[in-house]
């Protein structure tokens, strides 16, 4: 007669063979079955056979030896006999002999359905280990006919916890591979609630029994008297450090007749196979979470397309002038725009402005300001008179707290440029010989307060000046010192481009923050335009 | 970001840490003067000496909250703003919304 034992601790369950005539049990690496735990010492026990039975014995163990809760010294096996080492329920050994016929009353042990559950739990085992993306629906169907079939209930459910914590019907199957119709089923409510709670499995053999009958009206009346339920709890390998361990519902089984659904030995299989079915589940559902991130990172590419196709080219010329923008985003998409239209007699205008925050919040606000610029600017009077609309315009769809920063200017042929500066950092003109100014008149950011005045000025520019304006993303880059680029090193940047063509003056801008920064990650867009006035057309 | 208060008939609050979108001092920032102001505060002095940095986002809700408590009838004033919020409140040209004082002694006794 073979023997095994049946182990079930940290590392999982396995089977090991007494194929020794002594075989020790402890902690010291030497024993037959090594076992880590605080509470086993280090020669335990042992089980002896010979040839008729297997004998189990204390070696005088620090903290006892038990076989189905009784405390022993020494104790003849038999099939089934749950041992215990100490005070620990982390470890659970169960003897097993191979052929044994039953010597049980119940009559109910089923070792061909206990291996039936094994192999399923190393199924799932496996489309875990694979990172499977199959959806978690197929997973969840899976494990109910596995456990329908083993089990021979008649009914299986899967609840799942929602994030407040209430229970609620994932998947309901009939024998046969059939899926239940609808949504909600009469099922005992306190039985699963309970096994939620505790992570304790509960079998109740008859609902007719005790004082139980009052709280199951519903089930006793569609005939279901027999419920196996055990919590499916994650309790994942030290490798899987993403997740976390925690019951995340229950499988639920009942039926109308007495069947291997009440015994002690399916019960013990069917636990282990939900703690393989939880992973697995829980697998399905981190990965259906980052397919929804995955589907998220895409639209947010289609946003970027959509947002770098809002910015009009990044180079134009006129009869007088002639500009180069670019915008790049610290994320995906960003909160900076430029602008430019032809605004007939009063000349050439252009925009450069920048929304507070970052990411997709500010890429919609940018698109709402762009628009609303480029709308206001042939009605308006003057630059002031544009910002003063734009203001209102986003002050009547007030976004708490949201605010743009936006400089425009308008250049007619003759060079004069009047402008009118939203609390942008000021941009800069670069005069013959690298004179420098600043355009610094205007109000103050906009979209924050009522009733705000814009004023604008006037300078006159002389051909191959540069207008050149940028974002807070350039003066504020970051070297990997915490330096920021600055005004002084704009003004670097800029030595000497007075005449040259706009697309080179902005590639040595930008060059010169890429050199500044060295690779240091960004946390701002940066975004920049260059006019030039190339004088009046002959 | 961390708030510490001082109540009695003018509320000082002392703001440390930096006030900006991802630290989620921004909205830290708001419920905290939406609270005293539900308490009754009328005059509150923010005292900005230990905060480092003021993204667009902190500077965008001490705008509001400067509002919020106007429009409930109170006052909000700043003391030992530093020299790189003062900055961007001038590059903002937001510098005239706020009443702002070099000391919370100052700011407390403009109050008087």
């Amino acid at each position: 007669m073979d023997a095994r034992l049946q182990v079930t601790d940290s590392s999982g369950r396995r089977l090991v063979t007494l194929d020794k005539p002594v075989f020790l049990i402890g902690r010291r690496t030497a024993a037959d079955l090594q076992l880590v735990n605080a509470d086993v010492s280090r020669e335990h026990a042992e089980i002896t056979n010979d040839g008729m039975r297997y004998l189990l014995r204390d070696r005088g163990s620090r903290y006892g030896t038990f076989v189905n809760g009784e405390q022993i010294t020494e104790r003849p096996l038999e099939h089934g006999d749950r041992i215990r080492l100490g005070r620990t329920d982390a470890i659970e050994l169960v003897f097993m002999t191979d052929g044994s016929s039953s010597t049980h009353i119940s009559g109910l042990r089923d070792i061909g359905s206990d291996a039936d559950l094994r192999q399923m739990a190393a199924i799932l085992n496996g489309l875990r280990a694979l990172g499977s993306g199959r959806v978690l629906e197929e997973v969840l169907t899976l494990v109910l006919d596995s456990a329908l079939d083993v089990t021979k209930a008649e009914r299986g459910f899967i609840m799942l916890a929602r994030p407040d914590g209430e229970l609620e019907f994932k998947t309901a199957r009939g024998r046969g591979r059939i899926t239940l119709p609808g949504t909600s089923f009469t099922t005992s409510a306190k039985i699963p609630r309970e096994v939620f709670q505790t992570g304790e499995s509960r079998i109740v053999g008859d609902l007719m029994e005790g004082n139980l009958a009052g709280m199951h009206d519903g089930t006793i009346a569609i005939g279901i008297r027999h419920v196996l339920c055990v919590p499916l709890n994650v309790n994942p390998m030290a490798t899987e450090q993403n997740i976390k361990p925690h019951i995340i519902g229950v499988l639920y089984l009942d039926g109308r007749e007495r069947t291997t659904i009440l015994s002690q030995q399916t019960r013990s299989s069917l636990e282990a196979f939900a703690t393989q079915a939880a992973l697995a589940i829980e697998s399905a559902r981190l990965y259906a979470e980052s397919a929804e991130k995955a589907r998220i990172e895409r639209d947010l590419l289609v946003a970027a397309q959509i947002q770098q196709a809002l910015l009009p080219t990044g180079s134009f010329e006129t009869s007088f002038v002639d500009l180069a923008a670019s915008s790049v985003p610290c994320r995906t998409v960003g909160g900076d725009f430029f602008d430019y239209l032809d605004l007939g007699a009063r000349g050439f205008g252009f925009g450069l402005g920048d929304v507070a925050g970052k990411g997709a919040p500010a890429a919609l606000l940018a698109a709402a300001v762009q628009s609303n610029f480029i709308a206001q600017a042939p009605v308006s009077g003057d630059p002031a008179d544009t910002l003063t609309r734009v203001n209102n315009a986003l002050l009547r769809r007030a976004i708490e707290a949201r605010f743009a920063t936006m400089f425009h200017g308008v250049v007619d042929v003759d060079g004069n440029l009047s402008y009118c500066n939203g609390g942008q950092e000021p941009p800069l003109v670069l005069a013959r010989n690298d004179g420098i100014s600043w355009l610094e008149e205007g109000g103050p950011v906009l979209g924050l307060l009522p009733g705000a005045t814009y004023a604008f000025d006037r300078v006159k520019l002389e051909p191959g000046d540069l207008v050149v304006i940028c974002s807070d993303g350039v003066t504020e880059a970051r070297n990997a010192a915490g330096e920021e680029f600055g005004r002084e090193r704009l003004i670097e940047a800029m030595a000497g481009c007075h005449g040259t063509k706009p697309d080179s003056a902005l590639e040595r801008l930008f060059g010169a923050v890429r050199k500044f920064s060295q690779g240091t990650p960004q946390g701002d867009d940066i975004t920049g335009l260059v006019l030039r006035y190339r004088g009046r057309p002959n | 970001m961390q708030i510490d208060q001082k109540m009695c008939d003018i509320t000082v609050v002392h703001i440390s840490g930096d006030i900006t979108l991802n630290q989620g001092g921004d909205v830290l920032l708001k419920d905290k003067i939406q609270s005293l102001l539900q308490q009754g505060a009328k005059k509150i002095v923010l005292d900005l000496g230990g905060v480092a940095y003021v993204d667009s986002a902190g500077l965008g809700q001490l705008v509001q909250i400067h509002a919020t408590t106007k429009n409930q009838g109170g006052a909000l004033r700043l003391a030992n703003t530093t020299k790189k919020l003062k900055d961007l409140l001038v590059v903002t040209k937001l510098v005239t919304v706020f009443d702002s004082y070099e000391s919370e002694k100052e700011a407390v006794a403009s109050f008087n």
